[in-house]
């Protein structure tokens, strides 16, 4: 607990943090005044214009990573020897690698990766980070005691070195790094989830409920669980960019995904010796790689300003 | 106030940024010579490595050196003036060069040598194959005795040696780094031999005198050194792990010598062969790099198969393609530049259609062969991507070979377990002798069912290793090239595929540049010569 | 208060512990012997066998584990494999070059961050403050490897200002160091923004206009110290992150750092070294969050009261 204190400071002034402040509008929100997420959504449209630009943006990305096979001839892992390093052209886009692939093709295949490993790890450590964190907030005792001093553990190690050495032990492969990914983020969301539990602990509906005799679980989550959405919905959008980046990192590190399979990070590693003969090798995946965080970045501070009406513009 | 001068440490550390940015790329002094390497070495004592061998090449002298003379080879006396061989092929006699000095002053004499071989012996690490061939030498090993039975002194310069079979490669196996001459007197004084600079004591023309790991180490010539005084006064090697970043520096003039073999194919084609034409020095890596059968898979397990999978890789087209024609083709097991490569040994020709046939006769429909090949993800640039382009031409006869990369240690175990299918890798000969590469492979039924994965034949093994012992050089070098007929031109137990060149590239300051004979990333620093 | 600090003190020697049982038992599920990798690929099986049994790795890894704490507490972290030396020294001579690097990107992240997040929320929505935000988000959506490699090229390999590589110099740290800092200073830039535009919105601060203060006066005077309080805080937890390493960019200007020595430990298998390095990555964040944690009870009045 000692630690998450100087950190909850710290984050006060980039996350909600309901406990921080006045109680009676975020009750009013907990009590049903809570606009949908459609209208929340539209708010968002008509106040960040930035937003919407990232919301198209990563759109995009998606179709290209859904529909990569219809998009280009050519296939991310049959090397073309004779073709190497072809400047981009009419015939390859973005031209070829050191192995004659299609770099257009490969970074299709590649936002696969990295979109994937932007969502799926986050969805995973945010639901297991739930639950733990709904468990140690409301249960108390042991199982806090517990939980607490293993995230305590997990976030002591550089999240990196963390993530290189689960890496290392699980093997390359695009389900490892999902695991581990996984396994490096869940202990900061169990820690903000149990800080609001905590909150929501002491509120009268949450009372009521045990006084009437709701079941512990129930109330955990169908009530508690619920209520800590929102804070959720935007560690989720800072969640996901970041992911993204620990995944270039890894392969670039080739601890990540592993060739012939195709990810951003792979490809800008293989391409930095090439950077004085065929500069887009490494530069077009990065360039790639700092567009869909930034977008992702943009849409989660629309995302936050529509969801946490604390935060200063 | 305590502001105040947190600001004022903040604008001293920011003015020392601005001024230390003024003094960059410092030019190099005279007599020094920079180069880089990807990992640190492990150690400076022979004794603890197979890998390692700058320090022990240019720290330490051997009895003998392998040295590049007019384009060949040759094994030179080195700490040795002269020797004599008895008429069994066993015994030998030398003697040994007089008045030489360790670097801290201690002589050498002929115990020093003696000593040598017993430390090997009793470290019981690595490299001790070489002097596990004298007589006596297992019982030192084991510890049952103290010294070497087949080892005699007759004073500070002569000295014999008597092995317990004859083997017509002792003197080029002498010249190997691993008998690197050490000075017990030194030895018995010291704690940390080849960690620790000061207690790292040769003969050689360098002194070590920094290792700082991870970072670089240096050498300084040695005042002392016996022989001609080098061109290059001081050795800075540094540790650059990113290969893109090495290539930077050579080109910004901050490394003087490159191993363009840290790079990939392409760039070397793309910038060194074009702007730096006149600076690449090149040399055969002697060696072999293969492709090896599990004898006892599903479908390898016949001979058919296999020749058929040897006529259906174009290996002509991947040295082109792969390797810019940098590598020369291999057609045996004993590599181009070895006494006794078979110059006209044929492998069968690429023949796409006729293997397709052969399978066919085999009773094979199309698509139902598949195996993998494993590769080790570690292994240098190039080579990785030989095992795709093989998988590529295989796929054209109906082969499925499928590629998987191992992490290096993962691959090490699965190869000692004999369970992979196949794999491409490369053996780099460590003294010109085939019994180094045709005993490791096929000499014995642990070697073979590691290294060939599982060659069955136990007559062959046999006659591999009774074969180093024929003292007659026509003779020895007919029976290894008849055997090298059995195992690859019948058995097909391995598809010979090549020798790479081994490429480096020697900056503005180089004058010349000589690499080691088997084209060692480790080099002789007396071959460099600056302008 | 002190109570207080030892308690805190206890609960980081029992996280410490706790990371070093973890990280142990996870170098010892990773499959593939080490010493195998060691010894290298003209090495002997036997060879290994007899290194594999010296070395203790075929006891059980829980005796394993109260030998590695009982020689931890003599200072003895063990030997690493592929480097020869004992793993302290190692740890030592890399920490010196992470720790400059660490301070000189700390130190520019904080004086481009600081000074852009105020000019960015004094003049609020104008041109400067779109400007400096979008730059800072594109400081925290860049990669360092892509920030890292742009720099090389151009400032190092085209205008040939800076050396690519080495720390012969303290001019060898300054390109890693802003490469590593870019990021750090994005953040530090929105939250000083952020925070700065709170307090500017405080009751006290209008009262200090109505006195008739000039912008400046009420900036310096009233609203920076007051918002100085989380930065710090904030500051300590980044300098703790550098500070433990800071794996691609040491690896792209060869720097030899923890980071570095991390990797070299994982590509060789290097198991006392890697727990070495890991070790010691987390004791500093360790030490760093305790730290910030002690600087937060003394400097916010209102938990000092409680305390």
């Amino acid at each position: 607990m000692f630690q998450s204190r100087a950190q909850k400071f710290a984050r006060r002034y980039e996350k909600p943090n309901p406990d921080s402040r006045d109680r009676s509008e975020e009750l009013k929100r907990e009590i049903g005044e809570e606009e949908t997420f459609f209208s929340l959504m539209r708010r968002m449209a008509h106040e960040n214009k930035l937003a919407v630009f990232s919301a198209i943006v990563i759109l995009l990305f998606i179709l290209g990573a859904v529909f990569a096979p219809f998009l280009t001839r050519y296939s991310y892992h049959d090397m073309d020897l004779l073709n190497r390093l072809s400047a981009p052209s009419a015939e390859h886009l973005f031209g070829t690698d050191e192995a004659g692939r299609d770099i257009f093709t490969r970074l299709l295949y590649g936002s696969r990766v990295s979109l994937l490993t932007g969502v799926v790890p986050t969805i995973l450590s945010m639901l297991g980070g739930a639950v733990l964190g709904v468990i140690s907030g409301y249960h108390g005792g042991w199982a806090d005691a517990l939980i607490m001093r293993l995230a305590d553990i997990m976030l002591a190690f550089p999240s990196m070195l963390l993530a290189m050495v689960i890496m290392y032990m699980l093997g390359g492969g695009l389900i490892n790094v999902f695991l581990t990914l996984a396994l490096v983020n869940w202990a900061s969301v169990a820690r903000i989830v149990r800080s609001e539990v905590l909150a929501l602990k002491e509120t009268e509906y949450v009372e009521a409920a045990r006084v009437i005799g709701v079941p512990e679980r129930t109330i955990m989550f169908r009530h508690l669980l619920p209520n800590c959405l929102p804070t959720m919905i935007v560690l989720f959008t800072l969640n996901v960019p970041s992911a993204i980046l620990t995944e270039s990192s890894l392969s670039f590190l080739g601890l990540g995904i592993q060739e012939p399979r195709s990810s951003w990070g792979l490809m800008v590693n293989a391409g930095r010796q090439f950077l004085y003969n065929a500069p887009w090798l490494s530069l077009v995946p990065s360039i790639a790689i700092m567009l869909i965080v930034l977008a992702f970045n943009f849409l989660g501070d629309g995302l936050r300003d529509v969801l946490d009406p604390y935060q200063k513009r | 106030m305590k502001r105040k001068g947190t600001i004022m440490i903040a604008c001293a550390l920011a003015g020392s940024m601005l001024s230390g940015a003024s003094v960059f790329a410092a030019p190099a002094e005279d007599g020094l010579l920079r180069t880089a390497i990807r990992y640190d070495i492990t150690t400076m004592d022979v004794a603890k490595t197979t890998d390692d061998y700058m320090i022990p090449m240019n720290v330490f002298d051997r009895l003998f050196e392998t040295r590049m003379t007019d384009g060949t080879a040759q094994v030179v006396g080195s700490l040795c003036t002269d020797y004599t061989v008895s008429e069994d092929g066993l015994t030998y006699d030398f003697t040994l060069r007089d008045g030489v000095e360790f670097s801290n002053g201690s002589a050498l004499t002929a115990s020093d040598v003696q000593y040598t071989f017993e430390r090997l012996l009793k470290a019981g690490e690595e490299n001790m194959d070489i002097p596990l061939e004298v007589q006596g030498a297992d019982a030192v090993a084991s510890g049952e005795a103290d010294s070497l039975e087949g080892f005699q002194t007759a004073d500070d310069t002569h000295f014999s040696i008597t092995l317990s079979e004859p083997n017509a490669g002792f003197t080029a196996e002498l010249s190997a780094a691993a008998m690197s001459i050490v000075d017990e007197q030194t030895m018995e004084e010291v704690k940390h031999f080849g960690s620790d600079p000061a207690d790292t004591i040769g003969t050689g023309p360098y002194i070590v005198t920094e290792w700082k790991a991870n970072d670089h180490y240096s050498l300084e010539y040695n005042p002392n050194y016996w022989g001609e005084e080098p061109s290059v006064k001081k050795v800075i090697v540094s540790v650059i792990p990113d290969a893109g970043t090495q290539n930077l520096m050579f080109q910004n003039g901050e490394l003087d010598l490159i191993d363009l073999q840290t790079l990939d194919s392409a760039i070397v084609q793309a910038t060194y062969k074009t702007m730096y034409e006149d600076q690449i020095v090149s040399t055969p890596k002697v060696g072999m790099s293969y492709l090896t059968f599990n004898e006892n898979q599903e479908y390898l397990k016949d001979v058919n198969v296999r020749k058929a999978i040897s006529m259906a890789v174009d290996v002509d087209k991947i040295i082109a393609s792969i390797y810019n024609g940098d590598a020369i083709r291999e057609n045996g097991i004993i590599p181009s530049g070895i006494w006794s490569h078979n110059d006209d040994f044929q492998a069968p020709a690429y023949d796409p259609d006729g293997a397709k046939k052969l399978l066919a006769d085999a009773g094979y429909k199309e698509g139902e062969i598949s195996f993998e090949i494993a590769m080790d993800s570690s292994s240098d640039g190039s080579i990785k991507l030989v095992g795709n382009a093989i998988s590529q031409q295989l796929e054209q006869i109906g082969i499925h070979a499928n590629v998987k990369n191992y992490d290096h240690a993962i691959w090490l175990d699965l190869r000692s377990s004999s369970k992979m299918d196949s794999f491409v890798a490369t053996w780099g000969m460590d003294y010109n002798d085939p019994a180094n590469i045709m005993y490791t492979f096929f000499g014995n039924e642990k070697n073979t069912a590691q290294r060939s994965l599982n060659y069955p034949d136990k007559e062959i093994m046999q006659r591999v290793a009774a074969a180093s012992a024929i003292v007659d050089d026509a003779q020895r070098k007919a029976e290894y090239q008849d055997l090298e007929k059995k195992i690859i031109g019948e058995d097909a137990a391995w598809l010979p595929l090549f020798e790479t060149l081994h490429l480096y590239c020697k900056g503005e300051r180089v004058e010349s540049f000589t690499p080691q004979w088997a084209g060692f990333t480790d080099f002789y620093v007396t071959d460099v010569v600056l302008k | 208060m002190l109570h207080n600090a030892l308690q805190r003190l206890l609960q980081s020697i029992l996280v410490l512990l706790g990371c070093a049982l973890m990280i142990f038992i996870m170098l010892r599920i990773i499959p593939g012997n080490p010493i195998a990798v060691l010894m290298g690929e003209h090495a002997d099986t036997a060879v290994i066998e007899r290194m594999t049994a010296e070395l203790g790795l075929d006891q059980p890894v829980l005796i394993q584990f109260f030998r590695y704490i009982g020689g931890a507490l003599r200072g003895d972290f063990g030997t690493s494999y592929s480097l020869g030396k004992p793993v302290s020294a190692l740890i030592a001579s890399a920490f010196v070059n992470t720790l400059i690097l660490a301070l000189m990107a700390a130190l520019f992240a904080w004086v481009l961050g600081v000074i852009s997040g105020i000019i960015a929320a004094v003049k609020k929505n104008s041109i400067l403050d779109h400007l400096f935000m979008g730059a800072s988000l594109l400081g925290v959506s860049m990669p360092v490897f892509m920030t890292a490699m742009l720099l090389q090229y151009f400032l190092s390999f085209r205008l040939k200002w800076f050396p690519i590589a080495g720390t012969d110099s303290l001019a060898g740290f300054l390109l890693p160091a802003v490469a590593l800092g870019w990021n750090s200073a994005g953040s530090v830039a929105r939250l000083v923004r952020s925070t700065l535009l709170e307090i500017l919105e405080e009751d006290y601060i209008d009262t200090a206009r109505a006195k008739g203060r000039g912008q400046l006066g009420v900036l310096v005077l009233h609203a920076l110290r007051n918002a100085m309080l989380p930065v710090i805080t904030m500051m300590a937890i980044q300098l703790s992150g550098l500070l433990s390493g800071a794996v691609i960019t040491e690896t792209i200007f060869a720097i030899n750092g923890i980071g570095r020595l991390a990797v070299q430990a994982i590509s060789a298998r290097d198991i006392p070294l890697l727990q070495g390095t890991v070790l010691f990555s987390a004791a500093i964040v360790i030490i760093g969050n305790f730290i910030a944690d002690s600087l937060y009870n003394v400097l916010d009045p209102r938990i000092r009261r409680r305390g």
